[in-house]
């Protein structure tokens, strides 16, 4: 990895280590599923086996005659408030075989299975569907009222005219897509323990973002948000997918039901199938260009399975097109999108949502695109790749607003665009243009092939973002901020931008997140904008702090404002040292309390679209007797802007290519089609790769500091997942000739491709 | 789930209790399989009988025999057996086998006995919702459902195939198991041991109740003899084989003595590949198509709707081992 430390930070750019660190790795660490209260009991949701069903009654009665069983739950008692307009606490219909129908809560686990079982449902089975297409046609069992689209209306997003533009091309290029249903496998499951002290309700939970589980659970259960607390533990493994409320809402009523607290956690099997997946679906595309190599046309279809609810699909609908509306320079663009209700598990939010899988069908047909027209996929990309100045066109956002982080008009620069440069220095560190052998003559079955993808992604503007710092009397520096660090190292990242622009010791940065009672209102940790976002306003509080201590100077060191500076938690006066006060004795004179600030800030910018980049390269060797494919090298080349921690980066972008890589590869939740169970929830079944799979990653960041963004930072969470997928299938092509259409390349698939590839060389 | 746990401490001992509950209890040794069978709900046995409490030494430790062989008890676990030095030069496609399997906490935990009696791992089998044929249900659900995983022969009203990578390598290798019953031990060549559904629908072995596998040897290897174990996985680690293949080779100077040549995960027993044997069989080196070894490894494969690739997979396997064994062989 290399990046380029900044000569005027000390902190900032630095690897410093995690806050958490010596906490999870000495097991001190705290996680939802590991905090008891007394009296705890244990809950269990009784799952539908059905795909589609009516829930003709619910009878818990064998279930509290077992001795220990302290509560239960059906429909009739859960409220009627919904999570989400198309989500109830408990419904008489279920959508999936895995939706909640009822609940139990007992002194053990053991014994609050045993109940479980012992609860009664009959069903009245319902015809059910299972692919996303054929939800959408007018003859489908209707999942929910007024039909299986999963928004409003059909999204539909143009710049320009694509019936001109394809008129235009000299080739046109069309290919249909399979997307697969991908899980998030976080190794912490699930996991919401709720407790009531009167009217109180205190909830800790895996969460992407306390506030927004408060709201809900205050409005689901009729109370006032001032009496809901929820804290955020610590997370194992977030992906921005822990996005549902509804086991918190199971474990409040089951913990007022019994007068005792209760939690539920999810087993590894319920994770998988009543988790949230990446939405798996098909997508569309056609891509014009001219025989010069211009791109005159791009339209993206996709059909996105949704599962049994909405939850994210609008957002993952609208990032499915992004790429193919903005990653290149084309007058005429557009994307639709149906996003459709399936009686499968809820896909939800998960890196990236729905880039990975826009980006898979654009960057194979790029290269297609490229090849077409004579060029090289690198070549073809530096030619046509979105420049610092934007797309052509009107800009139609107001002149004052902020501009969106997913633009579809022209007109408005980027405030950095490092595309070029990850792709120079990308190619540069893979050796793109060194020459290679595809076959080895030791090995008959071995082929050798490299590819190449590029990516676009919001580039950390988010919602609202607040952030408190205040000077205790030992000078240490509270940062407190309603955000959580779901395993990405926000809080670490966040510290460091706190410790830089207070000028203070990062160990001196005291972090207090996730804490709806004592922290200021948060939006979710999701859509990369914890550094961006947070950071921006962490940056604004410690510009209000300073201005506060330096006011207690004066008054201190008997010195005029212009003549103080700060340093090492401290305010000298210029020219003579001995003339010093320190943060800490600032504190104890002044008191905590005045020497505060916050700030909540609207994070944007009205002037320029804020977009983090990459382009990656690898190497590939497929085993053609088996169909294995190994990755040999990877080289990610990444403009996020300014690096707060190169450590938590490359581990950021280390840890997306390789959980991709299961995408890529190995990866699918399979459903039944004829019963619609879900049959491989588990780590043995839904193969994540191991460690033994994981190949030589080289990453590299482009020297690039943004003039909007905190210290010059821009988003990184995400976009390294966005084009993994992309690179390799291109370099499947360029090693064995076959353009994979379908996720994922598993060796069966590689196998029969390989097969009709040599019967239809044998018959032409 | 609730059980007894009962911890007998001779083989007869065992031998009745599993008998004596009319098949309610089951035998545990590592417990690798046993318990997530519990768990998914696919066994529910009332007692298990644990092994580990036997002093017996015909169930532990690794020796040799009096005519050159080697003997496993059924206890030994796969990490031992992958890391035994005789077992890794004498019988090299066993020890492969044993360091492929699974994972490293599995290795150490599973046993020989238990990874040969080891139930299928067909998702519909294991499936809480699907109670197929092999659970007493009415239907095979796999033939209309995914099929990847499952059989290309040996298929009847059932597709599973046996999961062990062992048992593959045993198979090859002409090994034998020693079974406890009342009367005393029986000794059974591996071949007889294994049985498809056209056999019995519910079980995968010859296995009584009350019946104990307590060890596996190994026959002396013939000069000249050499093996190797290739397995074909979707991940390189806790991964069972797609196709795998064992082979041992017995040379005289420049012709094939011997071929022993069988795969997994292409029928639900350990599947002789007997045409590519007998293509081998007194074949001089330089007549050998290690192509045309593997061409003929599966003469009649009934794939189902997902799984024909199983066919060129084990084709290429047998190819690949055969063609390494014989590039291994001095000139």
């Amino acid at each position: 990895m290399t990046s380029t430390p900044s000569p005027s930070f000390s902190i900032v750019g630095r690897s410093v280590p995690r806050r958490e660190l010596a906490d999870k790795l000495t097991g001190v660490a705290d996680y939802s599923a590991d905090i008891a209260l007394p009296g705890l009991l244990h809950g269990v949701i009784v799952r539908s086996p059905h795909p589609h069903a009516d829930v003709l009654s619910v009878d818990v009665g064998p279930a509290l005659a077992l001795p220990g069983v302290r509560a239960a739950l059906t429909p009739a008692d859960a409220p009627a408030a919904r999570l989400a307009p198309d989500l109830p606490v408990l419904d008489t219909r279920v959508r999936f075989a895995g939706d909640e129908v009822a609940a139990v809560a007992a002194d053990d686990l053991d014994t609050a299975r045993r109940a479980a079982a012992l609860v009664r449902v009959e069903y009245a089975p319902l015809p059910f569907v299972t692919d996303p297409v054929a939800a959408l046609e007018p003859d489908a069992p209707a999942i929910h009222p007024g039909g299986n689209l999963a928004i409003p209306q059909p999204l539909s997003l143009q710049r320009g005219d694509i019936a001109a533009g394809f008129a235009d091309a000299d080739i046109v290029l069309e290919e249909t897509y399979a997307l697969p249903t991908h899980s998030a496998t976080p190794l912490e499951p699930r996991a919401a323990l709720a407790a009531w002290e009167g009217q109180r309700l205190t909830v800790w939970k895996s969460t992407r973002g306390v506030h927004v589980d408060r709201a809900a659970l205050a409005h689901v259960l009729g109370i006032d948000p001032a009496l809901v607390r929820v804290i955020g533990p610590y997370m194992g493994g977030g992906y921005g997918n822990k996005d549902e409320s509804r086991l918190a809402v199971l474990a409040a009523l089951l913990a007022r039901r019994a007068g005792r607290p209760v939690r539920i956690e999810y087993s590894r099997e319920e994770e998988f199938v009543a988790g949230r997946t990446r939405h798996g679906g098909r997508i569309r595309l056609r891509l014009g260009v001219r025989s010069n190599g211009d791109i005159t046309a791009i339209h993206g279809d996709a059909i996105m399975d949704s599962g049994a609810y909405q939850a994210s699909a609008p957002g993952v609908a609208r990032r499915t097109g992004q790429g193919m509306l903005y990653l290149y320079k084309c007058p005429n663009v557009r994307f639709d999108a149906r996003p459709a209700t399936t009686n499968k598990p809820v896909s939800g939010s998960y890196r990236a949502l729905g880039a990975p899988q826009g980006h898979f069908a654009l960057e194979t047909l790029i290269d297609r695109a490229a090849a077409a027209v004579g060029m090289g996929p690198l070549e073809f990309r530096q030619r046509n790749h979105v420049p610092p100045e934007g797309q052509d066109g009107p800009r139609l956002t107001p002149p004052d607003e902020i501009v969106d982080g997913q633009p579809v008009e022209g007109g408005i620069p980027f405030s950095s665009n490092g595309l070029a440069e990850c792709l120079r220095r990308g190619a540069a560190e893979f050796g793109w243009h060194e020459s290679y052998r595809r076959d080895d003559p030791q090995n008959p079955f071995l082929k050798r092939g490299r590819g190449m993808s590029m990516m676009l992604y919001r580039g950390g503007v988010g919602s609202d973002s607040a952030a408190r710092l205040s000077i205790n009397d030992d000078g240490k520096v509270q940062l407190v901020s309603g955000l959580i660090d779901v395993g990405e190292g926000a809080v670490t990242v966040l510290a460091q931008m706190a410790a830089e622009a207070l000028s203070v010791g990062y160990d001196d940065i005291l972090p207090r997140f996730a804490d709806t009672d004592s922290t200021p209102d948060a939006p979710i940790t999701a859509g990369s904008t914890a550094t961006f976002s947070t950071g921006t306003a962490v940056l604004q509080a410690a510009a209000a702090l300073r201005e506060r201590i330096l006011d207690a100077a004066t008054n201190h060191l008997a010195a005029p404002r212009d003549a103080l500076s700060i340093a090492d938690g401290a305010v000298f006066v210029a020219g003579d040292a001995q003339r010093r006060v320190s943060f800490a004795r600032l504190a104890q004179d002044a008191g905590s309390a005045s020497l505060t600030a916050e700030a909540t800030v609207t994070p944007g910018s009205p002037d320029y679209i804020v977009n983090s980049f990459g382009a990656h390269f690898c190497a590939v060797e497929v085993d053609t007797a088996t169909g294995r494919v190994r990755i040999a090298r990877y080289v990610a080349a990444h403009d996020s802007g300014r690096i707060i921690n190169p450590r938590t980066a490359l581990n950021q972008v280390e840890g997306a290519i390789s959980q991709m890589l299961g995408f890529a590869l190995s990866e699918e939740l399979v459903t039944d089609t004829p019963t619609g169970v879900t049959l491989n929830g588990s780590y043995l079944e839904h193969k994540s790769p191991t460690i033994q799979d994981y190949p030589d990653i080289r990453v590299i960041f482009a020297d690039v500091i943004d003039p909007v963004g905190p210290m010059g930072a821009k988003a990184l969470g995400e976009v390294p997942s966005v084009g993994v997928a992309p690179a390799i299938a291109n370099a499947l092509y360029d090693a064995i000739g076959i353009r994979f259409v379908g996720l994922p390349i598993t060796p069966d698939q590689i196998l029969n491709a390989l097969a009709q590839q040599s019967g239809s060389s044998v018959t032409t | 789930m609730t059980f007894r746990l009962l911890r007998p401490t001779s083989l007869a001992e065992a031998s009745t209790l599993l008998a004596s509950d009319g098949g309610a209890a089951a035998a545990i040794a590592g417990g690798t399989d046993l318990l997530s069978e519990i768990r998914n709900g696919t066994a529910a046995p009332d007692t298990l009988v644990a092994l580990d409490s036997i002093a017996d030494g015909a169930l532990h430790g690794i020796s040799d025999t009096a005519d050159g062989g080697r003997r496993i008890g059924a206890l030994t676990t796969i990490a031992d057996i992958a890391a035994d030095a005789a077992i890794r030069t004498r019988y090299a496609a066993l020890a492969q086998a044993a360091a492929g399997l699974a994972t490293p906490q599995v290795r150490n935990l599973g046993t020989l006995g238990g990874n040969l009696n080891q139930r299928p791992r067909c998702w519909y089998y294991r499936h809480p919702l699907t109670v197929c044929l092999k659970r007493g249900g009415d239907r095979c659900y796999a033939v209309p459902g995914v099929g990847k995983y499952l059989c290309i022969t040996g298929g009847d009203r059932c597709f599973i195939v046996h999961p062990s990578d062992t048992a593959v390598a045993l198979a090859a290798l002409g090994a034998s198991v020693d079974i406890a019953t009342a009367g005393g031990i029986r000794t059974v060549p591996i071949a007889d041991y294994f049985t498809g559904p056209d056999v019995d629908l519910m079980r995968e072995n010859i296995l009584q109740p009350g019946e104990l596998l307590t060890a596996v040897t190994l026959p002396p290897p013939s000069d000249g003899q050499r093996s190797i174990y290739l397995k074909a996985r979707e991940r390189e680690s806790g991964d069972f084989a797609l196709v795998s293949v064992a082979a041992a080779l017995t040379l005289a100077g420049a012709t094939v003595q011997q071929a022993s040549i069988v795969l997994g995960g292409v029928a639900p027993i350990p599947y002789r590949a007997a045409a590519t044997e007998a293509y081998l069989h007194n074949r001089r080196v330089s007549q050998i198509s290690a192509e045309q070894a593997g061409a003929q490894a599966i003469p009649n494969p009934r794939p189902l709707p997902d799984n024909a690739y199983k066919a060129p997979m084990a084709a290429n396997l047998v190819n690949r081992a055969v063609g390494t064994l014989l590039a291994a062989a001095p000139p």
